[in-house]
């Protein structure tokens, strides 16, 4: 164990990736304790303000955690098993058990580092009075301790069951995305219910880290709709964490012998080769039969576009269909669910709901889709592939992009049903909803651009795709963070600049959501946005000309 | 096209990395239905040269053509001509072979028709008809070279450029490789193949350019550049038995005819050296031996290879001048 982990840790500390978010981390939160620092003799008994800081440390603790702790152990397998050292360690004497532990202490004791140097402002927060030491701080740290032991191991099953490490990357950021926020969804549809479905949804949401660290940063019972919790979520978070790292841990190391390397793929049986009676039958039950000789490229149709669609795993039209009509399904379930609820929640909570379903489900696929569209070229060599094709540069990146542009109107168009419902039931909501579309797809574009515009800068798809997960998460989630903190530490004025970046913030702005309405963020958002996705289009453009020009 | 006109021309083409030369003022031609092997270690500038035939890379100085299209000049009208076959896959996942070639079909605008046509055509030629629908990302190298030399001539181009087609392969997959860049030679197709299993490309090359730190050492038919290059001979002779060895290997070395060490073989009943004496002279060593009586059961010249033809480059200063004396 001890030669993999000195292996990993010391790899890791000598990039200057690492050096740089060390450094980073400090200085974001010395200058949060520094902005909020008392500058008036008088000292603050009730400890209003270091509490209003210790909350934005804690979520923005937990933010930097949720972002960056899984890029690390989700590469880590993966990456060995390509390079073939894997194979290499397999025939050392170390074991199963050691190339884990290695792996998981690797990241591990990084992390722990990296959560260090948040441990200054810790202290200046507890200095500020009003905070108690084992009743807030070290139970926070704990939570965070434990959130990122969460995430590293289920960073490593992903890392032992994906086949590159971009879809490791993008698997492990959706399940990310999917224990921390979306379990948190069905409580809130059925918190007013009683019996199995309250409870289930009610330790469903403990899965997440987000209701321990707000217990112990005292706001367990917001956004709870007047409902009071009547259970700890900080003692179910450690329950259910312990039990799910237990099972994810035995399910690493099942994979961590010589199977991990068997990838055989079938061609399967080809329809065009059956019997009629069988052709018809799979039509029927397809409609569009993934076992069929594909047609030709069409000659008015762009290749790349093509290309795209059929290398995606679930880019296929039959896996488009199943997504699409998934998205239809929750889309109308939730719009249903809410407005038939005991509680009247009013439209405006339910478009706001649905806002952050589809700008979760933008932010979870883009980058997935369009982090890879050139660097993924470069890394397998296709680029210098297409570059010795007669396909212009333009045509290449068209095609790129209306790949992405074609899948995510395909699931935005998928979750408008919802929308249908909410001017159903009251009409004179139609400009507001017309707002939240356009900016709904000027995230959509934003999304798009920013993380293709990433990819053309680097030569490595898992961190194309790790660099604009953050970014995307930063700009939709981060900025949040000072929404969070309106009225203290930040001013109105501050977070209205702030969420002017924001496309999210802007729809829940025109949609109407309580918290949002103070701030006057349309038009200026589109504009905003405007100017930011004409830059990125302009330098994805250049970039990709410069990729394909002869060297 | 006359079968004698050039095909590929290439004036002093240079190219420097900052104080690193790449390529130092190459310079040949290759005439239509051609194959060359191109030779060199990592780093002699053999992918560098390629990368600028097909459009991939500038040179700093210098002029290539191909067909008569400037390489550097006209770079998007030399993707048309030139089929490359780099030495990497580029693997495109969740894809099958066919749909495969059918995208790089679509790329060179070739009209679904004919497209579905040619594909089925390139597929016989590379021997990838059977493995149509199975995915890319499953097939073993050997296939994937094929399925590779088979997207190489999707667009039907002149001229192929073939970069290692053999590495990695099977001996069978590589004799079936070789059957195929046979074929693509009869067929009419110029090409030019870089390899580092040397005696692979003895087999096909009817010309080889021997590149060394960027310079063009030898470049020419290749019996003619063994027969420069390899100065010294190797003689084999082998005895009916091992006793006479010592006795053999001294008139050897009394008739001075060796140049450097006699190699002494027992269990081969063999002794082996190198000289620089002529077909007359070696005769006469043979009617010593026998005169002497020994039993000698076979006195024979070793064959140059390529092989020793590219150490003699790589490792000789004075076979610099191999190029003005075998070149055309």
């Amino acid at each position: 164990m001890i030669p993999i982990l000195r292996r990993e840790l010391i790899e890791q500390l000598r990039t200057n990736k690492a050096v740089l978010l060390q450094i980073l981390i400090s200085m974001i939160f010395a200058i949060l304790i520094i902005a909020r620092w008392p500058t008036d003799s008088q000292s603050d008994l009730s400890g209003l303000a270091s509490r209003q800081v210790l909350r934005l440390f804690g979520y923005g603790l937990l933010t930097v955690i949720a972002l960056l702790v899984p890029s690390f152990p989700a590469t880590t397998i993966i990456r060995e098993k390509i390079k073939g050292t894997l194979a290499l360690l397999f025939n050392s004497p170390i074991r199963p058990t050691g190339i884990y532990a290695g792996k998981f202490f690797g990241v591990f004791l990084i992390v722990l580092i990296l959560l260090s140097t948040s441990l200054p402002a810790a202290g200046a927060c507890f200095a500020m009075g009003g905070i108690s030491l084992t009743g807030e701080i070290i139970p926070l740290y704990l939570i965070l301790i434990t959130a990122s032991i969460q995430f590293i191991i289920l960073g490593l099953v992903v890392s032992t069951y994906a086949n590159s490490t971009d879809s490791a990357l993008r698997m492990t950021y959706g399940l990310v995305l999917l224990i921390t926020i979306l379990v948190l969804g069905p409580y809130q549809l059925f918190q007013s219910e009683s019996g199995t479905l309250k409870d289930i949804s009610g330790w469903l949401r403990c899965v997440s880290p987000i209701p321990a660290t707000m217990e112990v940063l005292g706001q367990k019972d917001i956004g709870l709709s007047g409902f009071t919790l009547s259970y700890s979520a900080i003692n179910r978070y450690f329950i259910l964490t312990g039990i799910s790292c237990m099972v994810m841990v035995y399910l690493t190391l099942s994979r961590l012998n010589y199977r991990i390397f068997d990838r055989s793929r079938s061609a399967g049986v080809i329809t065009d080769d059956r019997t009629k009676g069988a052709k018809r039958f799979r039509f029927i039950f397809y409609l569009i039969d993934p076992q069929k000789r594909s047609k030709g490229i069409g000659n008015w149709t762009n290749p790349i576009m093509i290309k795209e669609f059929r290398c995606r795993r679930f880019g296929r039209s039959h896996w488009l269909l199943r997504l699409v009509a998934l998205c239809i399904i929750i889309s109308i379930l939730l719009t249903y669910s809410a407005t038939t609820g005991s509680i009247s929640w009013g439209v405006e909570a339910i478009g706001g709901l649905m806002v952050l379903l589809q700008v979760s489900l933008l932010v979870l696929i883009t980058p997935s889709l369009s982090a890879g569209l050139i660097s993924s070229e470069i890394e397998s060599n296709g680029w210098q592939l297409l570059q010795t094709t007669p396909l212009s540069a333009l045509k290449i990146l068209r095609g790129k992009l209306m790949s992405v542009a074609w899948t995510l109107s395909m699931i935005l168009c998928a979750t408008l049903p919802g929308y249908l419902i909410i001017l159903y039931l009251k009409p004179e909501m139609q400009p507001q909803i017309v707002n939240v579309l356009i900016c709904l797809v000027i995230a959509a574009i934003f999304a798009i651009l920013v993380s293709a515009f990433i990819s053309s800068l680097f030569s490595q798809t898992a961190a194309a795709t790790t660099t604009a997960y953050i970014v995307l998460l930063s700009l939709f989630g981060g900025t949040m963070l000072f929404w969070l903190g309106r009225g203290a530490p930040f001013g109105h004025e501050i977070v209205e600049n702030i969420l002017l970046f924001n496309p999210m913030a802007a729809a829940l702005h025109a949609s109407g959501t309580s918290g949002f309405e103070e701030y006057q963020l349309i038009p200026g958002n589109w504009y905003i946005m405007g100017l930011v996705c004409s830059a990125l289009f302009l330098g994805l453009v250049y970039r990709t000309w410069k990729l394909s020009r002869p060297r | 096209m006359n079968q004698d006109e050039p095909v590929i021309v290439l004036q002093d083409l240079t190219k420097i990395y900052g104080e690193f030369v790449a390529l130092d003022h190459l310079s040949f031609t290759v005439r239509r239905g051609q194959i060359l092997g191109f030779i060199g270690h990592n780093g002699a500038g053999k992918t560098t040269a390629i990368k600028i035939m097909v459009g991939l890379s500038k040179p700093t100085s210098g002029t290539v053509s191909i067909a008569g299209i400037d390489c550097v000049k006209d770079s998007h009208k030399i993707k048309r001509a030139v089929g490359f076959m780099p030495d990497t896959f580029g693997i495109y996942d969740n894809m099958r072979v066919r749909e495969y070639l059918d995208f790089f079909g679509a790329a060179f605008s070739i009209e679904v028709k004919k497209r579905k046509k040619r594909i089925e055509e390139v597929m016989e030629t590379a021997g990838v008809t059977y493995m149509q629908d199975k995915y890319v990302e499953s097939l073993s190298h050997g296939m994937k070279q094929r399925v590779a030399i088979a997207r190489t001539l999707l667009h039907d181009p002149s001229v192929l450029i073939l970069d290692e087609p053999a590495n990695g392969l099977d001996p069978k997959a590589r004799i079936e490789m070789r059957e195929i860049i046979l074929r693509l030679a009869e067929m009419g197709k110029t090409i030019i193949v870089t390899s580092h299993i040397l005696p692979e490309l003895s087999r096909i090359c009817n010309q080889v350019a021997i590149l060394h730190r960027g310079q063009l050492k030898a470049f020419g038919p290749l019996n003619k550049i063994m027969k420069h290059l390899t100065q010294l001979r190797t003689v084999e002779v082998q005895l009916a038995s091992a006793k006479q060895l010592k006795a053999a290997a001294l008139i050897i070395k009394n008739m001075r005819m060796n140049k450097g060490n006699i190699n002494v073989a027992p269990k081969e009943l063999m002794i082996r050296f190198k000289t620089e004496k002529n077909d007359q002279e070696l005769s006469l060593v043979l009617g010593k031996l026998i005169h002497e009586g020994i039993h000698v059961s076979q006195f024979r010249e070793l064959q140059a290879d390529l092989e020793a033809a590219f150490m003699s480059v790589v490792k000789g200063p004075k076979k610099d001048k191999a190029v003005s004396e075998v070149g055309e």
